[in-house]
C-alpha cells in the first residue's frame, strides 16, 4: 500500500481552544490525486503537517510503501511540500531555489544542471532561471515551487492550499496544469483546499473533513451523488432539505412524512434512524405550470426570484415558510412555457434523485 | 522613506521644526569644528585666524596613528565579541514566545534604566583589585593575588561588550522575527537538517540585520571614550581620549578638530561600505517586489 494513514491523532491547544483530530484512516494509492477538503479549522493542514512531518502524532502510524515514517523528521521523509504562500528562499535565484534538495544530496553539477533544466521545462517556466523571487508573479512563484518539489523525485507531493493565493482566472488555468501534471510525473498528490470546485475538479478521491473529522472518502462523483452526511451534501454544491419522520416502507422504498408532505425515497441501505433529512439537488427538480398526473413528489408553492443565467435558470420557490432552489436547463421543451415572479408552480423531482440522510444528533 | 513624494509637497511644519534644530544642534557645529581645524593654535592658547593643513599633517604622526589602529582594532574585537555573545541570545529570544520573549526583552533593556556613568562605575567596583569579583576569588583561596582587570584592555573589552550588547542583539533580533518561519519548514521539508537549514537558509537571510547590527555597535564604539578613559586607563587610549585631551588639557582646539575631523571621516568610511554592500544582490530584497 503506498501512503496509509492508520489511526492518526493530533490534539492541541492553540491559544486556548483546543483542537483535537479524531482517529484518521486512510489509504492513498501511487498516482492518485487525492484532496482533502474542509471548512477552516477542520484539521485537513494539520493531516498535512502530519504527513510531511512538520507534526507528531498523538497515537495511530504513516506508512509510505511500506515504510513507517511516524516519527522520522521532515528531512528523511521522502515527500515535499508546495507551502501555501510557496516559501521560495529569497536569497537563492529560482535555479537555486530549484537546485536546493539535489545540491543537499551532492549530485554532480552537470546533473544539476540537467535536472533543473528538466523540472523547470515540467512547469514551463525556462526563461526564468535566473530572475530573483522578488521579480516574479503568484503564478510564476507557484510554478517555482512546484519544480523545486518535484526536481528530487519525492514518492508523494503534499500541496497546501496552493492555488489560494493566485487570482481566480489564473486559479482555473492552474487547476488544469495541476491535473495534468500529476497524470504526467505519475507520483502521488495530496491537496489540502477549502474550494469544493477545486476539489470535484482535481481529485481522484477526496475526503471531506469537519471539526477534526474525517467524514467521507471517495471520487468526486460519489461524494457528490451520494453523500453519507447531510453537511458533506451542503458543503459539496447546493442542496434543498425536508426534515421529517420515517413513517412507511415497501420494499423499494421508504416514506417520509413532513409538514410539506409525505415523500417517498429510494432506498440505498444506510442505517436510518427516525428523523431523518431529504437532500435534493436543485439541478434534479423540476418545475411544473400544472399538477399533470403525476401524484408522488409534489410541492406546490410559488416563484419568488429567478435569475437568468444562459447555461440555465435559476429559480427560487417560497413553499409555506421554506425555500426551495432549483436550477433548470434552457431546454428546447421547455422555451415556451413562461414562467414569471408570482407564479404558482409545482416542484416535482425523481424518486431516485432524492437522498435520505439522518439528522446529525439524532 | 518616501523622500520622493514629498519632494513635491511643502515640507511639513513639524519636520522644518526638526530640520531646523538638527541644522542648529549638529550640522552647524560640526561646520565650526571642521572649520577650526584648519586654524592655528596661538601660544597662549586662542585662534589664530591662518588657514593652514598642519593639523592633519601632524595628526599623520606615529604616535597619533598607532592611537587610530588601536581604537579600530579593538572596536572591532569588541564588536566580534558582541556578535558572538549577542547572536545566540537573539536567536533564542527570537524563537521563543509569549511572556518569555517579553521577559527577555526587559532583561536585556534593564540596565539601560541606569545611567551610563553609573553603570560604569559599578563595573570599576566590580572588576578592580578591591573590587567584589577578585574578593570572591581571594576568599575562596582560587587565587593568591587578585586578578587584573580593571585598567587593562580586558576591561575595555567587558566594559564595550557590556555596554553595546543590546544595540547588536535588538537588529538581529528583528531580522529573525521577520524571517518567514516558512522558510525554514521549507528548508527541512527539502531535505536539509538543522545545522544545513540555519547555514542555507537562515544565515544569508539576515545577514543584513547582522552587519547592520554589527555597525551600530562599531561606528559608536570608534568614538568611545569615557570606556577606555574609566575603565583601561591612560595605558589604553582610544582616539576620542586624545581628541578630549587636546580640547580640554593641553587647550589646542585646532588640533583635537582636525582629530574630530579624522574620527569623522572614519565614520563615513563605514557609512559608505554599509550603503555599498546593501545594495548587493541578496543583502537588500524586501520592498522591491513589484
Amino acid at each position: 500500500m503506498p501512503l496509509e494513514l492508520t489511526g492518526l491523532t493530533k490534539t492541541y491547544n492553540k491559544d486556548g481552544s483546543g483542537f483535537h483530530l479524531f482517529p484518521v484512516d486512510l489509504s492513498i494509492e501511487t498516482g492518485e490525486f487525492f484532496c482533502l477538503l474542509g471548512p477552516s479549522g477542520c484539521g485537513k493542514t494539520t493531516v498535512l503537517r502530519l504527513i510531511g512531518g512538520f507534526e507528531t502524532p498523538n497515537s495511530g502510524k504513516i506508512t509510505l510503501n511500506g515504510k513507517d515514517i511516524t516519527h522520522l523528521p521532515p528531512h528523511k521523509r521522502n515527500l515535499h511540500t508546495v507551502f501555501q504562500r510557496y516559501a521560495l528562499f529569497p536569497h537563492l535565484s529560482i535555479f537555486e531555489n530549484i537546485a536546493f534538495s539535489l545540491r543537499l544530496k551532492k549530485v554532480t553539477r552537470n546533473e544539476i544542471q540537467e535536472r533543473v533544466l528538466e523540472a523547470l521545462r515540467l512547469v514551463q517556466i525556462e526563461d526564468l532561471k535566473d530572475r530573483r523571487t522578488y521579480q516574479i508573479s503568484g503564478g510564476q512563484a507557484q510554478r517555482v515551487a512546484l519544480a523545486r518539489a518535484l526536481v528530487d523525485q519525492p514518492e508523494v507531493l503534499l500541496l497546501d492550499e496552493p492555488l489560494s493565493a493566485l487570482d481566480p482566472e489564473l486559479r482555473v488555468k492552474m487547476r488544469e496544469e495541476l491535473k495534468a501534471l500529476c497524470k504526467k510525473v505519475g507520483l502521488t498528490f495530496i491537496m489540502v483546499t477549502h474550494d469544493q470546485e477545486e476539489a470535484l475538479q482535481l481529485s481522484d478521491r477526496m475526503a471531506v473533513m469537519r471539526d477534526g473529522q474525517c467524514l467521507q472518502v471517495g471520487t468526486p462523483k460519489t461524494i457528490y451523488e451520494d453523500p453519507i452526511d447531510p453537511f458533506v451534501a451542503r458543503f459539496i454544491g447546493q442542496v434543498n432539505e425536508i426534515t421529517g419522520d420515517l413513517t412507511g416502507e415497501t420494499p423499494e422504498t421508504y416514506a417520509l412524512q413532513s409538514s410539506l408532505g409525505t415523500f417517498r425515497v429510494k432506498k440505498n441501505g444506510h442505517p436510518l434512524s427516525k428523523r431523518l433529512n431529504l437532500i435534493l439537488r436543485p439541478e434534479k427538480m423540476r418545475l411544473l405550470r400544472q399538477r399533470s398526473q403525476i401524484q408522488e413528489n409534489l410541492i406546490e408553492g410559488s416563484i419568488c426570484d429567478l435569475t437568468y443565467l444562459g447555461s440555465r435558470t435559476e429559480y427560487t420557490v417560497k413553499v409555506k415558510d421554506a425555500t426551495f432552489k432549483v436550477f433548470e436547463q434552457e431546454l428546447e421543451r421547455l422555451k415556451k412555457r413562461k414562467l414569471n415572479v408570482g407564479d404558482n408552480v409545482y416542484l416535482t423531482w425523481r424518486t431516485e434523485d432524492a437522498i435520505l440522510l439522518n439528522t446529525p444528533n439524532s | 522613506m518616501d523622500s520622493k513624494s514629498t519632494t513635491t509637497k511643502p515640507i511639513p511644519i513639524t519636520a522644518m521644526v526638526f530640520i531646523g534644530w538638527l541644522f542648529l544642534m549638529t550640522f552647524l557645529p560640526f561646520l565650526i569644528i571642521l572649520g577650526m581645524s584648519f586654524l592655528e593654535r596661538t601660544p597662549v592658547g586662542t585662534l589664530s585666524f591662518h588657514f593652514n593643513l598642519n593639523n592633519y599633517i601632524r595628526s599623520f604622526q606615529y604616535i597619533y596613528l598607532k592611537v587610530l589602529f588601536k581604537t579600530v582594532w579593538i572596536a572591532l574585537i569588541a564588536t566580534l565579541s558582541c556578535l558572538a555573545v549577542g547572536f545566540p541570545v537573539a536567536y533564542h529570544l527570537a524563537r521563543s514566545k509569549g511572556w518569555m520573549k517579553q521577559l527577555g526583552l526587559v532583561l536585556l533593556f534593564i540596565p539601560f534604566w541606569t545611567n551610563f556613568i553609573l553603570r560604569i562605575y559599578g563595573l570599576v567596583s566590580l572588576l578592580g583589585n578591591h573590587g567584589l569579583i577578585n574578593q570572591v576569588l581571594l576568599h575562596f583561596g582560587i587565587i593568591k593575588t587578585p586578578i587584573e582587570i580593571l585598567y587593562t584592555r580586558t576591561g575595555v573589552y567587558i566594559g564595550l561588550l557590556y555596554n553595546y550588547l543590546p544595540f547588536l542583539v535588538v537588529p538581529i533580533f528583528s531580522s529573525l522575527e521577520k524571517l518567514d518561519p516558512l522558510l525554514r519548514e521549507a528548508g527541512f521539508d527539502l531535505g536539509a537538517n538543522r545545522i544545513q537549514v540555519f547555514w542555507r537558509i537562515v544565515i544569508p537571510n539576515i545577514k543584513e540585520g547582522v552587519f547592520i547590527g554589527s555597525l551600530f555597535v562599531f561606528i559608536p564604539m570608534l568614538g568611545e571614550y569615557v570606556i577606555p578613559d574609566l575603565l583601561g586607563g591612560a595605558k589604553e587610549a582610544f582616539l576620542g581620549n586624545v581628541m578630549v585631551n587636546q580640547f580640554f588639557v593641553m587647550q589646542d582646539w585646532p588640533f583635537g578638530s582636525a582629530i574630530a575631523g579624522l574620527l569623522s571621516v572614519l565614520l563615513l568610511i563605514t557609512l559608505w561600505l554599509q550603503t555599498r554592500w546593501s545594495r548587493t544582490p541578496g543583502l537588500k530584497m524586501e520592498g522591491l517586489d513589484a
